[in-house]
């Protein structure tokens, strides 16, 4: 019987973390990248609680504080770009990061 | 529950008094909300409350100052040995220099909009909610604060950027600029949570010492690497490094010019601070025994400061909005600045002293020059509507106490004698030569592009000198505010006068950088904090 560990969760949040920034590069529409670092946000948040759990002998519980933090960055984070997207598709009537070409040089 | 209340820490007074600056600013900014809501939405109101924030904050930091000079070092922490928030002298210095210049923006918010301005309240709380965010960053090793602060740094300036919402540049970019953002913050989460997994500390200093024994095993060289690479992603962008910088022009020509400004020097200085502390606390938990070892670091820095030299100064060839040529003329100061950094990476090395005092005069001076040139832009720009190269031409005719003052702040960024940042990039050549003798030829090196860039970036300058001094297509003169032409005026003044006392700016400077090593020292010794955290 294979047991779950520390590796486990190590690997599911690399995985994530290849996902998300596949989309972050991959993706036009800003909203697909926003998407892409919500992925790697959360990979971030596994490798955190992985850590906290199974790092031996350590009772701080400084891990699972930091992931909370993490969550409310991405929550900040989140609120801040989407409300430029809106204020982005209000002007250019689009969400595609590549149509914008008002400045250049 | 009982033993954990009795583990909690309450601070005292005195610990509230070193951090008071930033409370100031957090008082400033609810003030900036709650007042308006009362007494009506007068920009001229808000201005005031702002301005007499900044200078109780700028109070308050230099009273710090002067208490925490004697001893080297305090933290607002229970365990003074692994304090989240670093108060020394390194960062009482930035946060001097954070409050002049952020009552300078004020004034020239101040010049730039009318009375009527109806958004003032939300415009300061980006503006202060930025200023707390580089505070912080400049005083910690802490990772999650590195974090916190990055994130409150950043996060504001992407809604400041996008703040004329009818502008369809100011939307573009602040997308541009707030998606580059969040990319990086999240890279950069991901590479701590790597180092926190190999080390299970937060706090930098016991990171660097694990790094350090790892590197002597020769184990985790590859996580190491990539965390350490995902790390600098964070703050690269907040530098503009160059493989991070091209939200830089972008951002600061789409901007209101108040906000370029601001974000042109604080923002790369703060990042350009949180670096050096970081790559610091590495050298000196290395020791001088693995300089071999920290090479990768070292060169690393070094040909990215290169890259970020070159390319700013090659990207502002050609452009034909000042605006933005000053953008890219940002990004390779940037890198000039970087390459002292780079100097730091060798564990026990005889310059470093010299390069951190280096650094600091050159951010001091950049600040005027910076002040200087980006308000006689906005000067123009406010009477012409354009920032493009050809609003400049014939200005020594249309506005001489214009055409002067700029011209010196340009001369003073390209580095000739008789301004002040003549003498900045002396003391940086200075402190790479000094390098360069005693550790590898890196430091020539970057010794020799740093005096090509300076040659490459005379053109560009001198392309907008001759426009103002020799062209003149009969524009009509520009009516420049009284107290805006004062202020570029002093600052022009300002450039001169610190070349002609440059030896007490420079003892200023060493007198600030000198502490420094008495940060990480103080803390370096992990068998200690260990007995003093003991585990319950």
């Amino acid at each position: 019987m294979l047991e779950i560990g520390l590796n486990h969760y190590l690997v599911l949040a690399a995985i994530i973390f290849c996902a998300g920034v596949f989309s972050m590069v991959s993706k036009r529409n800003a909203i697909g990248v926003l998407i892409g670092v919500e992925l790697v946000l959360n990979a971030v948040n596994i490798n955190f609680v992985a850590f906290g759990k199974y790092s031996g002998g350590n009772t701080s519980i400084d891990a699972q504080v930091i992931a909370l933090f993490v969550i409310v960055l991405a929550a900040a984070e989140a609120a801040v770009a989407v409300a430029i997207c809106t204020n982005y598709y209000r002007n250019l009537n689009t969400i595609d990061i590549d149509r914008g070409d008002a400045v250049s040089g | 529950m009982n033993q954990l209340l009795g583990q909690a820490w309450i601070p005292e007074g005195v610990d509230l008094f070193r951090f008071s600056p930033e409370l100031t600013l957090v008082a400033t900014i609810v003030l900036v909300l709650a007042v308006p809501m009362i007494m009506g939405r007068s920009a001229r109101l808000v201005g005031g409350i702002v301005m007499l924030g900044i200078a109780a904050a700028g109070w308050l930091t230099w009273r710090v100052a002067a208490e925490v000079s004697g001893q080297g070092v305090a933290g607002m922490s229970p365990d003074p040995a692994s304090a989240m928030l670093l108060v020394d002298n390194l960062s009482c210095f930035f946060k001097l220099i954070l409050f002049f210049f952020a009552a300078c923006v004020t004034g020239m918010w101040w010049m730039g909009s009318s009375a009527s301005e109806r958004n003032a309240p939300e415009f300061f709380v980006l503006l202060l909610g930025t200023a707390l965010g580089m505070a912080l960053m400049v005083g910690t090793l802490n990772m999650l604060l590195i974090v916190i602060a990055i994130e409150l740094a950043s996060l504001p300036s992407y809604a400041i950027v996008a703040f004329e919402k009818r502008d369809r540049a100011a939307a573009e970019v602040s997308l541009k600029y707030a998606i580059f953002g969040a990319i990086s913050a999240a890279i950069m989460l991901y590479g701590i949570s790597l180092l926190y997994g190999l080390y299970q500390s937060l706090s930098f200093v016991e990171v660097a010492d694990g790094i350090a024994t790892d590197l002597a095993t020769g184990r985790n060289g590859v996580i190491i690497a990539v965390a350490l690479l995902c790390f600098f992603c964070g703050i690269g962008f907040k530098i503009s490094a160059v493989p991070f910088h091209f939200w830089c022009p972008d951002a600061f020509q789409g901007a209101r010019i108040e906000v370029t400004t601001w974000l042109s020097v604080v923002s790369k200085a703060a990042g350009l601070i949180l670096l050096m502390r970081l790559v610091h606390a590495l050298a000196a938990a290395a020791g001088a025994e693995m300089i071999s070892a920290l090479a990768p670091l070292a060169w690393g820095i070094g040909i990215l400061a290169m890259l970020t030299c070159t390319v700013g100064n090659l990207s502002a060839y050609m452009q034909t909005s000042v605006k933005r040529m000053l953008a890219y003329s940002s990004i390779a100061h940037a890198g000039y600045m970087l390459m002292v950094v780079a100097i730091l990476a060798v564990p026990g090395s005889v310059g470093a002293a010299s390069a951190v005092s280096a650094l600091l005069v050159y951010i001091s001076i950049y600040l005027f020059m910076n002040l200087g040139a980006f308000g006689v832009v906005a000067l123009v720009y406010w009477h012409t509507g354009s920032d493009s190269i050809n609003a400049f031409s014939g200005l020594i005719r249309r506005a001489p106490w214009l055409a002067i003052p700029m011209l010196c702040c340009l001369m003073s960024l390209v580095g000739l004698p008789p301004f002040a940042g003549f003498m900045g990039k002396f003391w940086i050549l200075y402190a790479l030569a000094e390098q360069g003798d005693a550790a590898s030829w890196l430091y020539w090196t970057l010794f020799v592009v740093a005096v090509l860039n300076t040659l490459i970036s005379l053109y560009y300058y001198m392309r907008v000198v001759v426009k103002m001094m020799l062209a003149d297509d009969g524009q009509e003169s520009v009516r420049a505010p009284a107290a805006g032409t004062i202020m570029v005026n002093l600052c022009g003044l300002l450039l001169i006068a610190m070349l002609i006392w440059a030896q007490p700016i420079k003892h200023f400077a060493d007198r600030f950088s000198t502490n420094l090593y008495s940060a990480p020292v103080l803390t370096v010794d992990v068998g200690t904090i260990d007995q003093t955290t003991a585990h319950p």
